[in-house]
């Protein structure tokens, strides 16, 4: 232990010495002009909050929920008509179904894995472009999702297994290994395919407008939303009810336990990565029918996606579902009012979570 | 002489070396043609930015992401009041100077509870919305065009004076990085990255000594988004994209982070680099990605890890042991691997 608290400090002892006096060899002005301040008093008020204040602390958050969403409502409602408004409702909708696929893939394998596969908008991209490419080939759309996604389940697994494997734990390293993948795979998707936008054909049944009332929207995104409550409820179902569920959840609580009870973690690793992958490359052929594919996209659609777990809360399923609708409506009803502003709009509510509750809405503290 | 034979060997190396290095910086403009000086300038530049991102992620253990919102957005400072205020030159750098340390100080109160592969994840959002609003801000930003006709002060317009002048500019902070590193601060950053929770316990509050390290990043960023902005004479979107940010994390790990000189070096290898490949190659991004993924599995010491270890292995040959201090710098990720072990020795 003694040689290694030098490379802690990665000073020489001298210096060392002198940091380890910092402390007590000062004045109070001084330390506290250093950050230091009296832990054992800020902290004990902190974890013995009296009766009162935590029940006013829960009518503040409930006023919040309600009155956020109303005053949105009510500001939205004064600058454009009620049919304009559902149309960009059902927009921001269909494209926060789309958040979702990636966020809920990115979210179960930092869930259980901690890893952050920043690689996940490079995935949806190269699937967009697969996408495509079938589609051009065969002209069916089922099977253009299908292959696709496998595609880049595969691609999933090699990142995992051939590229993950060896820096396994060390969770820095990981991210920028995956970023470094994001760069790879977009200049490559930019040598094969172009940098001309382009869309993923849309089968014929799909296209043209689906009338509600005198609304009229196109039936496409309708098909994207219905897609997104089927994917959901099957996620649900699976992460609840079923065996593989339960080891995922379990593994996400303590890993070493269940590997010790006899389940073979690095597989479930391995089928929760390929499975993130899978949405991911879902996403990228579904969202590409509406949304233009185009070399770039990948580091958009990875912001959105980012954004979306940390206002949903990283590692939760709810979360990510909540993240995206959050995201979609902000994103549809900014670029309709404030277009200019439009990153903004991301960022100020990102910003509030962040220093109001970093944990994200439905995360948990850790 | 006296006090130069009193030093270790390691000491007198650094000390050759350095001098060695500010000489050739300094004569470089008479050695070689404006071509290469010019991506001298590049590199320092880009050097200096990158040490910002090494001062959070080699010594405080917080990677950030996003670091080219911050020096995009002083750049964007800048621009602004030249091309659309048409203000003074002190006025420019003032306005660049406080847009930098305001973003920097927005951004650190966001990211400061955070830590490890959140924090990248926050500052990451954090550069790419800089960017997104460069991209829609029109008025301000002039879109995907940019802001042109960005004139140099007067006295530093030719190439060569610029040069000396960046690297007047770069060697001052370097100086400064370096006391704050070895600053009571910096002993106390060193701690929190390898573990906050005693940090905590010794009486530090560490989420507002990050804040505090992210805002003396963010300054040492604007700076070098500063001169950026005055080499090219032009300002776009791109510089503040993912991009550019990881161009930096990217040169600080390929020289060694935890280290000063580490940035610097990487800086020049990659500016050398690209500059050679992009003759015979597009795929300058394939080749970009290839690197990390190579350095991030094969080399997470960078170059100086790699001389240090060699040095240090022909000192102890020479020497014997006592005169080997511990090794610099730590490999990226070493706290998890230190954290596992207090795990595993630590009082249950």
């Amino acid at each position: 232990m003694a040689d290694h608290s030098d490379e802690m400090w990665n000073v020489p002892l001298r210096r060392r010495s002198r940091a380890d006096l910092t402390y007590d060899a000062k004045s109070p002005s001084e330390t506290r002009r250093h950050g230091i301040t009296d832990t054992v008093d800020g902290h004990a008020r902190e974890s013995l909050p009296s009766p009162s204040s935590e029940v006013t602390k829960k009518w503040l958050v409930i006023g919040a929920w309600v009155i956020v969403p109303i005053l949105a409502l009510w500001w939205i409602l004064a600058q454009m008509s009620l049919r304009s408004f559902w149309i960009q409702a059902l927009n921001g909708l269909s494209f926060g179904a789309v958040l979702f696929f990636l966020a809920s893939g990115f979210t179960l394998i930092f869930g259980l894995m901690r890893i952050t596969n920043l690689a996940h908008g490079g995935f949806y991209l190269v699937g967009a472009y697969v996408g495509i490419m079938v589609m051009s080939l065969t002209g069916n759309f089922l099977i253009a999702l299908v292959l696709s996604a496998t595609a880049i389940m595969l691609l999933g697994l090699f990142t995992e297994r051939v590229l993950l494997r060896p820096i396994r734990g060390l969770e820095k390293p990981e991210v920028l290994l995956t970023i470094g993948l994001t760069f790879v795979l977009g200049d490559l998707s930019l040598a094969i395919w172009g940098g001309d936008p382009m869309p993923v054909p849309v089968p014929g049944f799909l296209e043209g407008p689906f009338r509600i009332g005198d609304i009229a929207y196109p039936r496409y995104r309708l098909f994207v939303l219905v897609c997104a409550v089927a994917v959901g409820a099957v996620l649900f179902y699976i992460e609840r009810k079923t065996r593989i569920g339960a080891m995922v959840r379990a593994g996400v609580d303590d890993r070493e336990t269940v590997a010790a009870l006899g389940i073979n973690i690095k597989a479930v690793f391995t089928g929760v990565f390929m499975f993130g992958a899978f949405l991911a490359g879902f996403a990228g052929v579904i969202g590409g029918g509406f949304l233009s594919v185009l070399p770039g996209q990948d580091f958009e659609i990875l912001l959105f996606a980012l954004v979306v777990v940390i206002l949903g809360g990283l590692g939760s399923l709810p979360g990510a579902v909540l993240g995206a609708v959050l995201v979609g409506l902000i994103d549809a009803f900014a670029k309709a009012l404030v277009p200019e502003l439009a990153f903004f709009t991301l960022f100020a509510p990102m910003a509030l979570i962040l220093v109001l509750r970093p944990q994200g809405l439905l995360g948990r503290v850790t | 002489m006296e006090l130069v034979r009193r030093l270790s060997p390691t000491a007198r190396l650094k000390l050759v070396l350095l001098a060695v290095a500010i000489g050739v910086g300094i004569a470089l403009p008479y050695m070689v043609g404006s071509f290469l000086v010019g991506l001298a300038t590049l590199a320092l530049i880009g050097g200096l930015f990158s040490m910002s991102i090494d001062l959070l992620g080699g010594y405080g253990g917080l990677i950030t992401l996003g670091q080219a919102g911050v020096s995009a957005a002083a750049g964007y400072g800048v621009g602004y009041m030249a091309n659309r205020i048409g203000a003074g030159y002190m006025a420019q750098i003032l306005t660049g100077l406080a847009v930098g340390l305001l973003v920097s100080a927005i951004f650190g109160v966001m990211a400061m509870r955070s830590d490890s592969v959140y924090f990248i994840m926050i500052t990451l959002a954090q550069g790419m919305i800089v960017w997104g609003l460069s991209i829609r801000l029109n008025r301000i930003t002039g879109a995907e065009n940019g802001l042109t006709g960005i004139a140099r002060p007067p006295g530093l317009t030719l190439y060569w004076q610029y040069y000396w002048f960046a690297l007047g500019v770069v060697l001052v902070c370097s100086l400064l990085l370096y006391v704050v590193v070895r600053s009571p601060f910096g002993s106390a950053i060193r701690g929190i990255r390898e573990s906050e929770g005693r940090m905590r316990m010794l009486g530090y509050n560490t989420s507002l000594q990050k804040l505090y390290l992210f805002m003396v990043a963010g300054f040492f960023a604007t700076i070098a988004g500063i001169l950026l902005v005055y080499l090219n004479q032009f300002i776009s979107p791109s510089s503040a994209h993912l991009t550019a940010s990881a161009i930096g994390v990217l040169q600080a790990i390929l020289g060694g982070m935890g280290t000063l000189v580490g940035p610097m070096i990487g800086s020049f290898v990659l500016v050398f680099i690209r500059n050679v490949v992009s003759q015979y190659l597009e795929r300058w991004p394939t080749l970009m990605g290839l690197t990390f993924i190579v350095v991030i599995l094969f080399a997470r010491r960078g170059i100086v890890g790699a001389l240090s270890r060699g040095w240090r292995a022909w000192l102890r040959r020479r020497y014997g042991d006592e005169l080997t201090g511990p090794e610099k710098p730590a490999e990226l990720g070493a706290d998890v691997a230190l954290g596992a072990q207090l795990k595993a020795t630590g009082p249950s």
